[in-house]
């Protein structure tokens, strides 16, 4: 699908960096609902995003918490899909695709607390890529959308 | 923003976006519940594991006494959340 005569509108990627603590996930949110806005992209999608980034991370912030550095996060489109990717630098690689989806089907004696946000992640989008490399790890979530009516 | 409150009749009201952010915030006000009690999500607009987190660990020391959660106006796109989560076969939602 095309949005212009000329062909697909090229979007340029928009990177924001944020400090490694919970209080920035607000921030996150809003850097995603104005990429969003710009965009026309669906809440469905959108609120994808809201969650899946935020279990990335508040994960990376609970089991990194003394890095320095802080948290880039990249939006960008391409075909009709919505990327974000999330790179963290100088850290252990912990490759949560392969990471093994928790038993949901007990009582709720059976179940614990926690172990849900990589799962709730990986199942709220298309498709989830993990890649490391010196010491970096790179996340990149991707999901199809719809344009909201303009 | 999130808040959370106990209104007069003893129901927890719950709004904005329940984050990890919030769950220390949240989990002060759900762990002062001792007996059946209703949780009203009309104005919540999100939540995450930390947020489902603390609302399973209410449920699971409620129903050690007989007691329990019940969930009401849960928006769809929740509902969807509690659906992957399996949460819809550990709380009554209303």
């Amino acid at each position: 699908m095309h949005d212009s005569k000329e062909g697909p509108r090229l979007v340029p990627a928009v990177e924001q960096k944020f400090k490694r603590h919970l209080d920035s996930l607000a921030k996150i949110f809003e850097f995603i609902d104005l990429f969003a806005a710009q965009e026309n992209i669906d809440d469905d999608t959108k609120r994808a995003f809201d969650l899946a980034v935020d279990e990335l991370f508040t994960n990376t912030v609970r089991y990194h918490p003394s890095n320095p550095n802080d948290v880039s996060i990249e939006l960008r489109i391409e075909n009709q899909t919505m990327f974000l990717r999330l790179t963290d630098f100088d850290v252990d690689p912990f490759d949560l695709t392969k990471k093994p989806d928790p038993d949901l089907t007990g009582s709720l004696k059976d179940r614990t607390p926690g172990g849900l946000g990589i799962y709730l992640g990986k199942k709220v989008v298309d498709d989830v890529q993990y890649h490391y490399l010196d010491r970096t790890s790179t996340i990149t979530l991707k999901k199809k959308f719809q344009k909201k009516n303009v | 923003m999130f808040d959370i409150r106990i209104d007069e009749s003893g129901e927890v009201v719950l709004s904005g976006r329940f984050d990890a952010a919030q769950a220390e915030k949240a989990k002060a006000v759900f762990d002062q519940l001792a007996v059946t009690t209703s949780v009203d999500f009309k104005d919540l607009v999100y939540v995450s594991s930390a947020g489902l987190g603390v609302l399973m660990a209410t449920q699971k020391r409620l129903s050690d006494r007989g007691h329990k959660l019940r969930l009401k106006n849960v928006s769809g796109h929740i509902r969807e959340v509690f659906k992957i989560a399996r949460f819809d076969l550990i709380f009554e939602i209303e």
